[in-house]
């Protein structure tokens, strides 16, 4: 897709959802479950920089959604800032902490990076229940109703906040960067070899991710008006982040936003029904998505393509996984 | 390409920054329901139907529907004189706290429930009693025991729970009786030692301020900490032990009960007083540790079936025990309790008004199977019911009588634990 | 001067049933380079079995060790031929299995949950309480049994993998598949083996934990993590590495009450693993590939 085309697509959809909520008759369940699927769209995508397009799975997103939400929520409750001000100033902590751990934990690579991701995410989680000065410790922080948005309008935050991921997402991938995190994702001494420094191309992509995903902290704090380390900072909501990418398409451009819908509906829809299915049925997903198709929907829905359209295979799309040899001109 | 490709993101970027001030707004008095009399009275619940807390939560359940089904017996709730049914919609929030704010929400928002009736384990119903109050919708719970959850000014909050904190004094009232009748040493070291959760915490500070206002009686000479299902607790222990604590005062879950509790028994330590907080009287505490383990173990729980001799209680346990087979504990009764008290509300004010319905349910009192014999809700506890626990104890014949308080036990206790030697 | 012997005590036996829970996660790893995320849902479905044993016939938990590791054995090639044996080998297989057996981690929670519900399940032996009075202190008689246990099974796989034929194929596999292939030794064939083999031990530690802990469906969260701790503080791949790594994380974890809160101890061994993965990714004690 030209960037022309791909800017034409974005900015129609954003209208049409912009002004969806105005026009058709959603439920005001609906609406907010939509709002806050977005936010999980863009903290989906903000995983998949370093997950899909760098290769470095992390299992410690959850670090930085917590850190965001409780600095965003600590800056609400204690200056009065408004709270778009207090969610990028968390997010912006978010990104930094990030840093702190991710510059030196991101020279390992494969299984390494991933085992170090898990202890971070850990470490955090524990020491943040224990500073309850901070965060309320077990207890957790509850946000004033007033001054906070109303649900209704977090919609549109949660809507700017995903429009903001995509185009993130693909300016990333689109750019000389994109070009050095797909020579690193390949091999990182070979990308060293070409004039790509792996370790500030890759600090940038986790502070970038970081920050977003803070961003999100925030949001949901917002959303919840309640939150509580124990769950702002669970090892499930980083694994949550994963699922979401790897069911949409790791290391795609948007496959993480179609993989978060599908999170959502098999949270709202099916688990209200079979509630003792679900470790199960995401574990079947899990399971058959790598087996037979690694790239997720966007796999599955390139190959319908292929096979209406009876077009050889190429990555001409937008969708397909950027690797240095298939490199867009 | 010729342009400079980050002119169209550039532009895009301000035209959203421009957008992101633009945030459409409504009214958001959300309609809180017609005056006018509905055919059925239907209650929004969430419960862990499934997933850790399952267990609880179908217990729960038992006492949501019973309460239910005896109101229902005699045609409904009395709405100024028109009998309406009572309908309770149940949806199963997995013990996920995101999870129970969906369902709650949805519940609320979508199929236009009544009133709400809470679900179960503290964070959980902390996290769903901030939708209650967004929406202005009368919450009342017997799963959240956490003060925390009632000091931030909701107003449509309540719950039938009593905090931690008067679990830890309650034991202490009678530890105290014991010290007064010259079987404990004054001063007593106290070990403080809890699970760092918003229980453990509450425990924790029932215990501080009790021998905060007893100063000359308790000296606290070790207060720790431990995070959940721990695998470990020999350095703990053995603070306990270097300090020579009397009383070890423990709060903790089931898991962590049994690891810590099987560890102090084989490092051969001998507290005069020992208590897990809730824990010991359970089926699974005995299975697991033996019955000689659990011998002389101090617990309190907010009711229990030995209360049920008389009255309301007895009228309890015998629909309990006719609907399900089983004698009731004191989820189930809790459940029912909170159930009931809306029911009595709701009748009071004689309308399913939400606002009307609030003021009755804040202005409540009720004759009541809990100890103490009355409910209410008072609003400088935040809508936290206020009474004190039943405390009781294992003796080695495999019984638990209550012990304390004086008015309803059916036993004496045992201080200081006469296995210790020495 | 007697707490600092007591507590030392206390931390062996600690790192007796830590190694033992890492035995087969480093096992697998060290030979085919992946990270296998479902062994805290072995550990767990181990810890059911034996207790399924033990209320059912009687079975005493170490009396089901051999039935275990046979029934692990058999479900550990199971899970490699019906599953990870279709992913890509190299740097793209390892992420995909790290996915892959995260999936059959929570297949495994949900058919335990199904099958015995969310609630906890404990093992009660005559001895579960009974104490060895030793160096000035009193015990626990079970953990003593469980340190043993952990030493034998030590002792025995460092045996198979020096003495045997099976194991010096592994080793060598472990060490460069290629040449293997071209020295005659069917690769496929040992990578089976081995994942049953790793698997089987970690079902010896599902045996070990059901007579210390409670148990549930979600346990083995947290025995996988310190796993991952011990086996990168051992160097990944190494046997007596791991044996050294589940002493210090031991070590770390209960005399950290001098230095942090009770509550952060836990918390110690996850900055542990971070430290070392950085500072020193061959571990403490260097790399040394399954000696």
């Amino acid at each position: 897709m030209s960037r022309w085309r791909f800017l034409l697509v974005f900015a129609a959809a954003m209208v049409l959802l912009w002004i969806a909520p105005l026009v058709l008759p959603l439920g005001d369940y609906t609406h907010d479950v939509v709002g806050l699927t977005f936010m999980f769209m863009a903290a989906a995508l903000a995983w998949n920089w370093l997950g899909g397009y760098v290769g470095q799975i992390s299992f410690g997103h959850a670090a930085m959604f917590g850190v965001g939400g409780f600095v965003a929520a600590r800056l609400m409750l204690s200056s009065g800032l408004p709270f778009v001000v207090a969610w990028l100033a968390g997010g912006l902590v978010a990104g930094v902490f990030g840093l702190l751990w991710g510059h030196p934990t991101l020279r390992l690579r494969g299984p390494y990076f991933s085992i170090a991701t898990i202890g971070v995410g850990e470490a955090t989680r524990l020491v943040a229940t224990y500073w309850s000065d901070f965060t309320g410790g077990s207890s957790g922080l509850s946000l004033p109703l007033a001054g906070n948005p109303t649900k209704y309008q977090l919609y549109w935050y949660g809507l700017y906040l995903l429009g903001a991921a995509v185009l993130i997402s693909y300016g990333l991938r689109r750019s000389r960067i994109g070009l050095g995190l797909a020579a690193i994702k390949e091999d990182v001494d070979a990308a060293g070899d070409v004039g790509v420094n792996p370790t500030l191309y890759q600090d940038l992509v986790l502070f970038l991710s970081g920050t977003m995903v803070g961003i999100c902290g925030g949001f949901y704090a917002s959303y919840q008006a309640f939150i509580d380390p124990q769950d702002m900072f669970s090892f499930d909501r980083s694994i949550g982040l994963i699922l979401m990418a790897v069911i949409g398409g790791i290391g795609t451009v948007l496959g993480p936003v179609w993989g978060a819908v599908v999170f959502v509906i098999i949270q709202e829809f099916l688990l209200a029904t079979y509630s003792e299915l679900y470790l199960g049925l995401y574990g079947a997903l899990l399971i058959l998505i790598i087996l037979f198709e690694p790239l997720g929907l966007t796999g599955l829905v390139q190959r319908v393509h292929r096979l209406l359209l009876r077009r050889p295979a190429t990555a001409a799309s937008s969708g397909a996984p950027l690797t240095a040899d298939r490199r867009p001109t | 390409m010729t342009r400079s490709p980050r002119h169209s993101t550039v532009l895009l970027g301000v035209a959203v920054l421009v957008l992101a001030g633009c945030v459409p707004d409504r009214d958001d008095n959300r309609d809180s329901g017609a005056t006018t009399i509905p055919d059925t009275i239907v209650i929004g619940s969430t419960l862990p139907l499934t997933g850790t807390e399952s267990k609880t939560g179908g217990r729960f359940k038992q006492g949501y529907e019973l309460a239910v089904e005896l109101e229902n017996a005699d045609g409904g709730i009395d709405l100024g004189g028109t009998k309406v049914p009572v309908r309770l919609n149940l949806l199963d929030d997995t013990t996920d706290q995101a999870k129970a704010v969906n369902l709650a929400q949805r519940l609320i928002t979508q199929d236009k429930v009544n009133f709400f009736l809470g679900t179960y384990s503290t964070a959980v119903v902390e996290a769903q009693s901030t939708v209650a109050e967004q929406n202005k919708i009368p919450y009342v719970n017997g799963g959240g025991a956490a003060t925390s959850i009632y000091a931030k000014g909701f107003t449509w909050v309540f719950g039938t729970l009593a905090p931690v904190a008067n679990l830890a004094s309650t034991e202490m009232s009678w530890i105290d009786q014991q010290q007064a009748a010259g079987k404990l040493p004054k001063p007593a070291r106290v070990a403080i030692v809890w699970e760092n959760t918003s229980h453990g915490k509450d425990f924790r500070k029932g215990v501080q301020d009790f021998t905060a206002a007893h100063s000359g009686g308790y000296q606290v000479v070790t207060d720790e900490s431990f995070a959940l299902d721990g695998k470990d607790f020999s350095a703990i222990l053995s603070r306990v032990r270097a300090a020579h604590a009397d009383l070890l005062m423990v709060d903790a879950h089931l898991p962590d009960f049994i690891t810590m509790q099987r560890q102090y028994l084989s490092s051969d330590m001998c507290s005069k007083v020992l208590t897990y907080g809730a824990r010991g009287t359970e089926s699974d505490a005995r299975s697991a540790l033996g019955a000689d383990g659990v011998n002389y173990i101090l617990s309190a729980v907010w009711w229990n079936k030995q209360l049920g001799n008389a009255g309301l209680n007895k009228e309890f346990v015998d629909k309990f025990t006719a609907k399900y087979g089983t004698d009731p504990e004191w989820y189930q009764a809790l459940g029912y309790e909170a159930a009931r008290s809306l029911f009595t509300a709701i009748a009071q004010a004689g309308t399913v008004d939400k606002e009307q319905v609030r003021a009755k349910l804040s202005a409540l009192r009720m004759d009541s199977i809990l100890p103490g014999g009355t409910l209410s809700y008072p609003a400088d506890k935040g809508g936290q019911a206020d009474y004190p626990f039943v405390v009781q104890q294992n003796l080695p014949d495999g019984s638990s009588p209550i012990i304390y308080p004086a008015d309803v036990a059916t036993g004496t206790g045992v201080a200081p634990n006469p296995a210790c030697k020495g | 001067m007697g707490e600092v012997v007591v507590l030392a005590v206390s931390a062996v036996l600690l790192a007796g049933f830590y190694a033992a829970m890492a035995y087969g996660l480093g096992l697998i790893y060290g030979v085919l380079r992946i990270v296998n995320l479902a062994h805290g849902g072995i550990i767990m479905a181990s810890a059911y079995v034996t207790w399924q044993l033990f209320d059912r016939f009687a079975v005493d938990p170490f009396a089901a060790i051999p039935v275990v590791l046979v029934l692990f054995f058999i479900l550990g090639m199971g899970i490699y031929l019906g599953l990870v044996r279709f992913l890509p080998r190299g740097p793209a297989g390892a992420v995909q299995s790290l996915l892959l057996l995260f999936g059959v981690w929570l297949v495994i929670r949900n058919v335990v949950y199904l099958l015995f519900t969310g609630n906890e399940q404990v093992i009660h032996t005559a001895y579960a309480t009974s104490s060895v009075r030793i160096l000035g202190g009193s015990f626990s008689a079970t953990r003593f049994a469980v340190f043993g246990v952990a030493v034998i099974a030590l002792i025995a796989l460092h045996l198979l993998l020096t003495r045997t034929y099976l194991g010096k194929a592994i080793r060598a596999v472990a060490q460069n598949p290629d040449s293997c292939t071209l020295a005659g030794i069917n690769v496929e064939r040992v990578y089976l083996l081995t994942f049953g083999l790793g698997t089987a031990l970690a079902g010896l530690a599902g045996v070990l934990a059901s007579t210390l802990f409670a148990i549930n469906p979600s346990f083995g969260a947290g025995e996988l993590l310190k796993s991952f701790v011990i086996i990168v503080l051992g160097g990944l791949g190494s046997i007596l590495g791991i044996a050294l790594g589940a002493l210090v994380l031991a070590f770390a974890e209960v005399f950290a009450v001098y230095a942090v809160p009770p509550y952060l101890t836990t918390a110690v061994g996850f900055v542990l693993l971070v430290v070392v993965l950085v500072l020193r990714p061959g571990g403490l004690f260097g790399q040394r590939v399954l000696r």
